[in-house]
C-alpha cells in the first residue's frame, strides 16, 4: 500500500511518517524542488517513479515513465541542461542502458540539478545480476551517495541536487535492494517549489560534445572532481560515528553494510571505531588517512565488489603503510557475491578479532538441518489465469516442444519453470531479438524469441530492424499483457496511458513490427489457443523475420478491476465427468488447480475463470462460468 | 528498551507486505524507531515471502539475526517452518493452520507428500514450546472475507501482549492504511483474532 498522496505531499516539517526508502526519495524530489522525474521500472527502484506519478500533477513535476533508461537519462538531461531540476531512477542495470548518455552528460554536465538515483539488487532478488554500480561512479567520475535507511534516502535527494548545482554535475545516488525496501521512520523537512523552466543558452563549447570540444571537457571533469573531494571532505554524510577508547580497530563501512556492522560489533561486544562513507566518490582521503592512522588494524564492509577496500588500500599504500587492512581481497574474510546480513558480518569480524561468535549459529544450522528435510520449494509461479500460461502451451504445442526459445525479462520468464518449461537462453532486457538472431545462425532448429510488450519497446525494435535487414529467420512472439506486469504494472507506449495518468499517443505493437519491415505479423488472443497454434505454425513456415503478438491483459489487472467495483471474477468448475486424470495440472501447473484428497480441484479464491484447463481437460470435465 | 524482532511469514498474495506496513506504522504512531524489510518483484509471483519487523532504539537492520526472534507470525505453516531458525526457546511462534501446498508438488514425478500441519508443529518444536496456532481462514470467513487472514493475525498477536504497541494503536493503522470500504471487515477480522487468543488463555 503506498502512502497516500496527501500524506507525501504535506508542508509539514518536522512531521514523522513510516516510509519505504523508495517512497522517501520520492519526498526528498518533492522537498527538494525536482520538476522532472523520469524513469523505466525495476525492481528494486520502481517505486520511486511509482510514488512521484501519483503525485506528480498535483504536485507541479512533470513525471515520465520513458521507453528505457538511456531515454529517460536524456529527457532529463535535457531539461537539467536548460536549468530545471531533475531524477532519473532505475535499477542497477538500467545504468548499463544508460551508461552511453551518462558518460558524456558527465563531460557535458548540467545546469539544474540533477540526480540519477541507480538501485542495486545483491543476491538478485529480481535480477539477473549483481553488478555494483558504484563502479560507475569511477568510470564516470560523477559523485556518488550512498543512503543506509529511509531518513537519508530522503534528506540525500537534496544534498545531491546542492552538489549537483555546485559542480555542475550530474550525482549519483546509489542503493541496495535492503535500502530501497526498508521502511523505516522519516522526519520531512520543508519543500522547495518544483523548478521545471528554464532556457538553453548556445554554447557549443560547454553543450556540444564533438572531439574538439571533448578533450578540454574531460580536463573539466577532472577538475570538477577535485573540487568534489573538497565537498566529501566537509560532507556531513562521511563521519566518524564511534570512537573507540584504545585505537586498534577501526571499521570503515556504507550503504547497508553500515547497518550490519554496528549491530554486528554490538552483538560481538567488539570496541572499535566507525567511520562511515555515506559520499563514497570521490572518496573524502584526508579523513580515511586520519582514520588509518589512529588505528592498528582497518575493517573495510561493503557489499559485492571491494569497491572501498581497493580504494583505502592505496591510500594506505602512500600514506600509512604499516596499517593492516582486513576487507575481501585477500583472506576473503567477506564474500564478493550475495547480500549481507548481521550474522555474515558477525562472523567476518569473529574470522579477523578471534572473538567468539555471540550466537551458535552450527548448532542453530544442524537443528534446521533436521526439521527442513521436510519443506518443500516454493518458487514463484504464474499467477492463476496468467495469459502467458496460454500463450507457452500454444508454444509446446505448436512446436512439440522441439524450438529453442530465446526469452527475456519479465514475469514470462517464470515459463522456464516445469510443466510448461518454455525458455532456453536469458540475457537482459531485448536480448531474446538479437540472440535468436544468432541461434537460428548457428542451428537448424526453429527458433522462437520472446518477448513482453514493455520489454519489445524498452530494446527489442533495433533489433528487430537489425534481424530484417539481415534476413535473420526465426519468429518473434510478443506477449503483449497490455502493461508493465513484474514491476508493478506500469504503463508503457503500448498502453497510451503517461506517467502524469493521461493518455498519449498509443504505439501500436503490429504497427511497429510492420514498419520494421516484417511481411508477416499477426495478433492473436492465446486464450484462442487452437487458432494461436495455427498461427504460429503458419509463422514458423514463412520465411526471414515473423511476428505473432500474443495479446490479452495480465490477470493482475482483471482481478484488481473487478475488486475496485466491488466485483470478482467468477472461477471455473469441475463436473461428475472428472477421473482426476491429473492433465489440467500436468499440463498447465496452475496454482488454482489443487489436489485435495486425491481429487483435482479448484481454488475458487484464486481462479480467474480463464477457461485454459477446461479446454485442455481431454474429458470436458471442467465448465467456464456462466 | 531491548529490541524487538517480529518476523513475518507466508506466500505472496497473502499480505504480508499490508501487515508488514501496518505493524511499522503504528510502532512510528506510538514514537518508537522501526525498520521493515521487504520483498517486491519476482518473489511475490506466489513465492515465499518474508518480512522483518525490527523496533528499538538501536535498530539499524532491516533484518535479524538467527536465533534472535522474539514472534513469528506465520501466515502459512510450511513458511512458518522455512524461517524456525530465527527463533530460540523463548520465541512465540504465532501460526495460521492453513497449509497452501506450493503448485509444484502436483507436478512432481517421484512422491513427495507434504508434511501435515502436526508435523510441522512437532518440527518447530525442536526450536521452540510457544506455539499458538489460529485457523485465521475460519475467522476470516467469518470477518466477511478471506483476504483478512493477516489481520486475524495482527489481532492475534495483539492479544498475546507481546509487541510494544497497543491495541488501539494497531487498530489505528488498520483504519490508515486499508481501502476505505475495507475498513469494516478488517476491523472485525482484527477483533476475532484478538478474541481467539484472549479466550485461549
Amino acid at each position: 500500500m503506498p502512502p497516500k498522496p496527501e500524506t507525501l505531499l504535506q508542508d509539514k516539517a518536522g512531521k514523522q511518517v513510516l516510509l519505504l526508502g523508495n517512497e522517501a526519495i520520492a519526498r526528498g524530489v518533492i522537498e527538494a524542488g525536482i520538476g522532472i522525474v523520469t524513469t523505466y521500472p525495476g525492481t528494486p527502484a520502481s517505486e520511486i517513479g511509482d510514488t512521484v506519478s501519483k503525485l506528480a500533477s498535483k504536485a507541479g513535476i512533470y513525471m515520465e515513465y520513458s521507453v528505457n533508461e538511456k531515454v529517460a537519462v536524456e529527457v532529463a538531461a535535457g531539461a537539467a541542461v536548460c536549468g530545471a531540476r531533475a531524477l532519473t531512477a532505475m535499477k542497477h542495470v538500467g545504468l548499463n542502458v544508460a551508461a552511453d548518455a551518462v558518460m558524456t552528460l558527465a563531460y557535458i554536465g548540467v545546469r539544474g540539478g540533477y540526480v540519477i538515483v541507480t538501485a542495486d539488487d545483491p543476491e538478485c532478488y529480481s535480477s539477473q545480476n549483481e553488478q555494483d554500480n558504484r563502479l560507475y561512479a569511477l568510470l564516470s567520475n560523477l559523485p556518488c551517495l550512498e543512503p543506509s535507511n529511509p531518513q537519508e534516502c530522503k534528506d540525500m535527494v537534496r544534498y545531491a541536487v546542492q552538489i549537483s548545482e555546485k559542480l555542475e554535475l550530474p550525482v549519483l545516488l546509489r542503493t541496495v535492494t535492503r535500502v530501497s525496501h526498508t521502511r523505516g521512520p522519516v522526519i520531512y523537512g520543508s519543500i522547495d517549489k518544483p523548478r521545471l523552466k528554464g532556457m538553453l543558452k548556445r554554447d557549443v563549447q560547454r553543450f556540444v560534445a564533438v572531439p574538439r570540444h571533448a578533450r578540454p571537457m574531460h580536463d573539466r571533469l577532472l577538475e570538477k572532481v577535485e573540487r568534489a573531494k573538497e565537498i566529501s571532505e566537509s560532507s556531513p554524510y562521511n563521519r566518524v560515528v564511534r570512537k573507540a577508547d584504545n585505537g586498534k580497530i577501526g571499521i570503515i563501512s556504507s550503504s547497508a553494510a553500515y547497518n550490519y556492522a554496528v549491530e554486528a560489533t554490538e552483538l560481538l561486544g567488539l570496541n572499535v571505531s566507525l567511520l562511515k562513507l555515506g559520499m563514497s566518490h570521490p572518496l573524502p582521503e584526508g579523513i580515511i588517512t586520519q582514520f588509518l592512522e589512529e588505528h592498528e588494524k582497518i575493517i573495510v564492509v561493503e557489499e559485492l565488489e571491494p569497491y572501498l577496500e581497493v580504494q583505502v588500500k592505496a591510500l594506505a599504500k602512500d600514506c600509512v603503510p604499516k596499517v593492516e587492512i582486513y576487507g575481501k581481497m585477500r583472506g576473503q574474510y567477506f564474500l564478493r557475491s550475495s547480500e549481507f546480513s548481521t550474522r555474515i558480518v558477525v562472523e567476518g569480524l569473529a574470522k579477523i578479532t578471534g572473538l567468539k561468535l555471540p550466537i551458535d549459529f552450527i548448532s542453530i544450522e544442524q537443528k534446521y538441518e533436521e526439521v527442513s528435510q521436510t519443506l518443500i520449494r516454493r518458487s514463484p509461479v504464474l499467477c492463476a489465469g496468467c495469459p502467458h500460461r496460454a500463450s507457452f502451451y500454444v508454444l509446446k504445442r505448436a512446436t512439440n516442444g522441439k524450438a529453442l526459445f530465446p526469452t527475456d525479462i519479465g514475469c514470462y520468464a517464470l515459463g522456464i519453470a516445469p510443466p510448461l518449461s518454455v525458455g532456453d537462453l536469458l540475457i537482459c532486457m531485448g536480448a531474446s531479438i538479437g540472440t535468436a538472431g544468432g541461434v537460428s545462425k548457428a542451428t537448424e532448429v526453429d527458433t522462437i524469441a520472446i518477448v513482453g510488450d514493455s520489454t519489445f519497446f524498452h530494446a527489442g525494435i533495433p533489433a528487430l530492424v537489425n534481424a530484417v535487414y539481415n534476413n535473420h529467420k526465426f519468429t518473434l512472439v510478443v506477449v503483449d499483457n497490455l502493461t508493465t506486469a513484474m514491476t508493478g504494472n506500469q504503463p508503457h507506449p503500448g498502453t497510451g496511458k503517461t506517467g502524469m495518468g493521461t493518455h498519449g499517443k498509443r504505439v501500436v505493437i503490429e504497427e511497429v513490427a510492420r514498419g520494421c519491415g516484417v511481411r508477416f505479423v499477426k495478433v492473436i488472443n492465446p486464450f484462442e489457443v487452437e487458432e494461436a497454434i495455427r498461427a504460429v505454425k503458419e509463422a514458423l513456415r514463412t520465411s526471414g523475420v515473423s511476428v505473432v503478438v500474443f495479446r490479452a491483459p495480465c490477470a493482475l489487472l482483471l482481478v484488481r478491476e473487478k475488486r475496485r467495483l466491488g466485483e470478482r471474477l467468477e472461477p471455473c468448475w469441475i463436473t461428475e465427468a472428472c477421473n482426476n486424470c491429473m492433465a489440467c495440472i500436468k499440463l498447465l501447473g496452475c496454482p488454482a488447480l489443487v489436489i485435495k484428497n486425491g481429487n483435482v480441484t479448484i481454488n475458487e479464491a484464486l481462479c480467474t475463470g480463464c477457461g485454459l484447463c477446461a479446454h485442455v481437460c481431454p474429458y470436458k470435465a471442467i465448465r467456464l462460468p456462466e | 528498551m531491548k529490541s524487538f524482532n517480529l518476523l513475518l511469514a507466508g506466500v505472496g498474495g497473502q499480505g504480508i507486505l499490508l501487515a508488514a506496513e501496518i505493524l511499522g506504522t503504528a510502532a512510528v504512531y506510538e514514537g518508537l524507531n522501526v525498520r521493515v524489510s521487504e520483498v517486491h518483484g519476482a518473489a511475490q509471483r506466489g513465492g515465499a515471502v518474508v518480512s522483518n519487523i525490527r523496533i528499538g532504539k538501536n535498530v539499524l537492520a532491516p533484518t535479524m539475526v538467527e536465533g534472535t526472534a522474539d514472534v513469528i507470525l506465520g501466515l502459512e505453516p510450511l513458511e512458518t517452518l522455512r524461517n524456525v531458525k530465527f527463533a530460540s526457546e523463548k520465541t512465540l511462534v504465532l501460526m495460521n493452520s492453513e497449509v497452501i501446498t506450493p503448485t509444484g508438488i502436483f507436478l512432481k514425478i517421484r512422491e513427495v507428500n507434504l508434511p501435515s500441519l502436526e508435523t510441522i508443529i512437532r518440527n518447530i518444536r525442536f526450536f521452540t514450546d510457544r506455539i499458538i496456532v489460529v485457523d485465521a481462514l475460519e475467522l476470516a470467513r467469518k470477518a466477511g472475507n478471506v483476504l483478512t487472514q493477516n489481520i486475524v493475525l495482527i489481532g492475534a498477536l495483539a492479544a498475546t501482549e507481546e509487541l510494544p504497541i497497543k491495541t488501539g494503536t494497531l487498530e489505528g493503522a488498520i483504519k490508515e492504511l486499508v481501502p476505505t470500504n475495507y475498513i469494516e471487515v478488517n476491523l472485525r477480522a482484527f477483533n476475532l483474532g484478538y478474541d481467539y487468543v484472549k479466550s485461549m488463555r
